[in-house]
């Protein structure tokens, strides 16, 4: 038995057909091919596959796919505009806050949706905005620093 | 595999309909945080899953002298809440000191206590502030008290066919506070974690004490033995007359209680004898604090 599933996708509208028990992260990894979020423990333990929901973010492997219609999802991939890079993606760069990269997207997402709500947080609301966040290179130091310059005011959109 | 049927009611009706019709087959799904892994890891094979995020059961509300929140308001809201930060304080902090913010997002109070975790971090708080639950089917409707909603780890008295509508908090004098002991700050499952209300006749005497303990027992308990040693006892300093006196003497013996109450088990987080040692002291911190009695 597949559904039809149509919800925005970072601002574009998408419907494709999934199963009862495909979650958000088998919509986006396998039927649209959308590979920023990372299936790393498909059990809500490692954040990597963090996504926006309406705006709030969520562990994509623990979302059931067809919860999310009609509504809003953004990942990484909708995060640039008009091919220059999020502020955050920037300061990430440059703050090497990445080694092997495989939690960056969800680090981002994170980010995003601390900053969307609170511009300028303390250390300890950063550090607690990415608790969720596992990264086994250790890049925690840079990550937070990278957000810190963000919220800052050192990278404009 | 069979085909997974899914559902997404708007209606309360149209959901205890579905849920009467499939009776045992049907899986609620609400934030899905506890259900998906279940699923992801073939842990359970539902076979019909009914989803209950539109059915507009996300809110808080204040009537009749008690907290209404909606069994599919998420933890994140709760937390949140500067209505609940007033009314039930120790429901606020447990629901801050969940998880992790995404998990918190999608996480709801309904799921938290269906899930029926010994270790449910909502749990402890709604039974020392003596919350209920409304359950509904298409038969009708019930309320039980949370402390007697469990029944063993993943148990609960919710029979097939029947939903949680919402949780009812009711709004007391008294202070209440949450602890919460994990393996590291944020992001953790409790290896012990406490609840307690206390009430305090002119800030003085005891007239009301409930203690709750979480991860400690199959279920979130409550401790009675330890809460008649306080019932009635004033503070050292007061003029009012009481049977004892409320000092660091008589919460080391309420948190001594408490724990000979608990039957905690060693698992992956910690061992019986280290929940049983900073139980104890997590229960004498927490009512020292809700009376206001130094330690």
């Amino acid at each position: 038995m597949k559904y039809v599933l149509s919800f925005n996708l970072n601002g574009l509208p998408v419907d494709t057909l999934v199963k009862a028990t495909d979650t958000l992260l088998d919509v986006l990894r396998e039927k649209l091919n959308v590979v920023s979020p990372k299936r790393g423990c498909d059990n809500g333990d490692c954040g990597a596959c963090t996504v926006l929901v309406n705006g709030e973010p969520v562990r994509a492997c623990l979302t059931i796919g067809l919860t999310v219609a009609g509504k809003n999802v953004q990942t990484v991939e909708g995060l640039q505009q008009d091919g220059k890079l999020h502020p955050l993606q920037r300061a990430f760069h440059e703050h090497y806050a990445a080694q092997c990269g495989f939690c960056t997207p969800g680090m981002l997402i994170a980010a995003k949706a601390l900053l969307d709500k609170n511009p300028k947080p303390t250390r300890e609301q950063i550090v607690e905005g990415i608790s969720g966040n596992l990264c086994r290179c250790g890049t925690y130091v840079e990550v937070v620093e990278a957000i810190q310059a963000v919220a800052a005011g050192k990278y404009k959109e | 595999m069979k085909d997974v049927l899914y559902f997404a009611p708007t209606e309360l009706t149209e959901a205890l309909k579905l849920l009467a019709q499939y009776g045992e087959k049907a899986t609620i799904l609400a934030g899905g945080t506890d259900l998906v892994p279940r699923i992801n890891y073939y842990e359970l094979k539902p076979e019909v899953l009914v989803y209950i995020g539109n059915l507009g059961l996300d809110y808080i509300e204040q009537s009749d002298g008690k907290l209404i929140i909606g069994a599919a308001t998420p933890t994140a809201k709760i937390a949140a809440s500067p209505l609940v930060a007033e009314k039930a304080a120790a429901l606020a902090e447990a629901a801050r000191l969940s998880a992790s913010p995404a998990i918190r997002t999608a996480g709801t109070i309904g799921g938290n206590l269906a899930n029926a975790s010994p270790a449910a971090d909502l749990a402890t708080p709604l039974i020392a502030l003596g919350a209920t639950v409304v359950l509904v089917s298409a038969k009708g409707e019930r309320e039980v008290a949370v402390e007697e909603f469990f029944k063993g780890p993943g148990e609960t008295v919710l029979q097939p066919g029947e939903l949680i509508k919402e949780v009812r908090v009711p709004i007391k004098k008294g202070k209440s506070v949450f602890l919460k002991l994990g393996r590291r700050k944020a992001m953790t499952l409790s290896v012990v974690n406490v609840a307690v209300y206390v009430e305090m006749e002119k800030g003085q005497r005891c007239v009301d004490a409930r203690v709750a303990l979480g991860a400690m027992a199959p279920v979130p308990l409550r401790c009675k033995k330890a809460e008649g040693v306080l019932q009635g006892c004033v503070l050292p300093m007061s003029a009012l007359e009481g049977a004892e006196f409320l000092d660091k003497a008589r919460i080391e013996k309420a948190a001594e209680l408490a724990i000979a109450e608990s039957s905690p088990i060693d698992d992956q987080r910690a061992t019986a004898w280290y929940r049983r040692k900073a139980g104890k002291v997590l229960v004498a911190r927490a009512l020292a604090a809700a009376a206001g009695v130094a330690i």
